[in-house]
């Protein structure tokens, strides 16, 4: 008898219908055509008007919706990030998705005392070594704004400082044109040519708009350089709700989108065919504290509608975030927003999903919480999976084998079990779900302190592959150039 | 006195249409315009402080209150000889240079100009020669400045720094804010005061003019 074959229905969460999506995709084009937007670069504007696009007036710029068409059309449905050995691990297309950290955080919580304090350069690079000891952290950010480098080049000093502490794909942020250019000289020593990090890149570039409809030069700037260079990048405005954007989650989507769209356009009229990661960030301003929040389920759920205007409209992959809270310390507020957006970022199928391991609204960066992630990403992922329903699943010999077996037959102890419960159970290494006494003799531990032990564990144990001292010479003498 | 109560409760409500008639009618009727400004609106807005600080109001709620105060405002001025309105104090306000942000430095001029300080709002990228020439045309009690991004603080340093140089750093609180911004940096920069966010701002400037 032929084995029975079922696909295995992976559960996908849907938020719009396809009248919803088209209806948010003609506003945006609506809002570019009509409302226009501020383009502050000049060679930009040049190349938009050249293209196409109407000046409004000085440099508010219409743009009609067939170069947005043009730029759909030419830009790749796939990216696909590379670690920094050369190894592809992170093909952005279809349903794959990958979490990782996030940038620019002020403070971090010290994993010694468990104090806020000012973040410096050190903990850049203990976020970037537990990233790589981590398995379901798939890339690195900078997490934090150290106060111990020079301000001015700061991003060069964080990129340098995840690139000796990690192997894997950076996401970076850069100030202008002059930064990212030193940025791109320690990667391309990392990978070992310009033309080996464009056949496979490990950078991908995170810039951002100013809502509403603000392109600023600076920002203008490192999106070309990226268009040219072939870096894959994102630009994700922040149009949240009630702050750069209409209070309404429809409008702030527009809004957002619009934004996108207009980097999308300069970035495929720069470099035809360069890699452009889709999305914008649609959090909410709190009505109370003002803050752009970081836990709210708005966030999650306007993402979860960006990836079902994915399928229907754009077909590029996208930028999303997950993993952080709004709490000021990791308890269970931090516990509850964080996986309320690791789950959805996954059933939805977000491609790119930073900010992993942020507390207090993204000023604070954790490392128990990345550590938490981590195994709440694991129990997502299993959940994600579905149910597998084969011969094999379905067990009906092994239900027959104990029911009806010797006397104290038990499952525990058939082979089937043995075979299988590996693969069909999710095991959890943090969540803790050992017997009360065990639980206190062992010290009585909560979800936080296992997760700071391990942490601690990670950093003291895990080795990140050195890379070779020439490329390590090389990156200091950049440093010190600059 | 009943209207005066009335406007209070508009102006809290936010009802600017009500606020600014009952102020209408009282100017009418012959009250003072300074028993209209401290009982009926200043007095509401300092309602409309205490209920945001205690998390009873909602920031578009507090922003609508200090509008229908503007408003009411309005009506009002014409009866003050020039001079003689009574303001908390003046304010120069603006984003430092190479930040473009504004969503944050705009609530805390709304806030403050609705706890009745005079603001001169500068605008976003403003460099620190600009700031202190606003400084001295308009010689406010305090400068207030905000930057979102990290890269664009060391503009606050400059800025103090112009102050000091130009021999008016004493002349005038500074106080800085923003995301990046902490305590720590407004002191090693030799700022005045520190504010984290919009409502906050007020209690600072109030702190450092020594008012209530």
């Amino acid at each position: 008898m032929k084995p029975m074959e079922i696909p295995t229905f992976q559960p996908r969460l849907k938020v719009l219908n396809r009248d919803q999506t088209l209806a948010i995709h003609a506003a945006a084009l609506e809002i570019l055509d009509k409302t226009g937007f501020k383009m502050e670069h000049p060679d930009a504007r040049e190349i938009l008007v050249d293209a196409g696009c109407r000046i409004l007036n000085n440099d508010w710029l219409r743009m009609p919706s067939y170069l947005v068409e043009e730029a759909l059309r030419s830009a790749p449905t796939q990216i696909t990030l590379y670690d920094q050995k050369g190894n592809k691990t992170m093909p952005l297309a279809n349903g794959n998705f990958f979490y990782g950290t996030g940038s620019d955080a002020t403070f971090t919580l010290d994993l010694e005392t468990g104090d806020r304090r000012r973040a410096v350069k050190k903990d850049v690079g203990n976020f970037a070594r537990l990233v790589d000891g981590l398995e379901n952290i798939a890339f690195a950010m900078s997490m934090g704004n150290p106060e111990d480098v020079p301000i001015e080049y700061i991003y060069v000093y964080v990129f340098a400082e995840m690139v000796k502490n990690t192997n894997k794909p950076i996401v970076f942020i850069a100030d202008s044109g002059k930064d990212i250019a030193k940025i791109y000289d320690i990667a391309c020593q990392v990978a070992g040519s310009e033309d080996a990090l464009q056949r496979k890149p490990f950078i991908l570039n995170y810039s951002e708009a100013i809502s509403p409809l603000r392109f600023p030069e600076n920002v203008m700037e490192r999106l070309m350089f990226c268009a040219e260079k072939k870096i894959p990048v994102c630009f994700p405005s922040g149009s949240n709700a009630g702050g750069g954007a209409p209070v309404t989650l429809a409008g702030a989507m527009a809004l957002g989108i619009a934004e996108n769209l207009v980097g999308l356009v300069v970035h495929q009229l720069v470099g035809k065919g360069s890699p452009f990661l889709f999305g914008p960030n649609v959090s909410t301003l709190d009505m109370k504290s003002s803050v752009v929040s970081y836990g709210c389920p708005e966030w999650s759920l306007t993402q979860a509608a960006l990836a079902d205007m994915r399928d229907e409209i754009y077909g590029l992959p996208i930028w999303a975030f997950a993993g952080a809270s709004d709490a000021k310390v990791m308890d269970a507020q931090a516990g509850a927003e964080a996986m309320f957006s690791i789950i959805t970022a996954l059933l939805s199928r977000s491609n790119l999903i930073h900010d992993v391991g942020f507390l207090e609204y993204g000023s604070t960066s954790c490392l128990e919480m990345v550590t938490m992630a981590n195994e709440l990403i694991s129990m997502s992922r299993f959940f994600a999976d579905g149910i597998p329903v084969t011969d094999q699943t379905l067990a009906i010999d092994a239900i027959e084998r104990v029911a009806r077996g010797e006397p104290g037959s038990i499952f525990l102890t058939d082979d089937h079990t043995f075979e299988n419960f590996m693969q069909s159970l999710f095991l959890p290494q943090l969540l803790d779900r050992s017997r009360y006494d065990s639980w206190k003799s062992a010290g009585a531990m909560d979800f936080y302190n296992r997760c700071n032990l391990e942490a601690k564990r990670i950093l003291s144990e895990h080795q990140v592959v050195p890379k070779p001292d020439e490329v390590l010479k090389r990156i200091n003498e950049i440093l010190q150039n600059l | 006195m009943s209207d005066i109560k009335a406007l209070n409760e508009a102006v809290i409500k936010g009802d600017i249409q009500t606020a600014v008639s009952l102020t209408q009618n009282a100017v009418d009727a012959g009250t003072k315009a300074q028993e209209v400004l401290d009982q009926g609106l200043i007095a509401a807005m300092d309602q409309v402080g205490d209920k945001f600080a205690k998390g009873e109001m909602f920031v578009p709620q507090m922003l609508r209150s200090a509008k229908a105060m503007q408003e009411c405002l309005k009506l009002i001025k014409p009866q003050f000889q020039e001079g003689d309105l009574t303001s908390k104090g003046k304010v120069v306000i603006g984003t430092v240079k190479g930040d473009l942000h504004d969503i944050g430095k705009n609530l805390v001029a709304m806030m403050m100009e609705g706890a009745g300080f005079t603001i001169t709002d500068l605008g976003v990228d403003i460099s620190a020669d600009t700031f202190v020439q606003k400084v001295q045309e308009v010689e406010p009690d305090i400068l207030a400045m905000s930057a979102l991004l990290s890269t664009t603080m060391p503009g606050m340093r400059e800025t103090i720094e112009t102050l000091q140089k130009a021999g008016i750093k004493d002349k005038v609180m500074v106080m800085i804010g923003g995301a990046p911004v902490t305590a720590n940096f407004a002191s090693e920069i030799k700022a005045d005061a520190y504010a984290p966010d919009a409502g906050s701002a007020v209690i600072e400037a109030k702190k450092v003019l020594g008012i209530s």
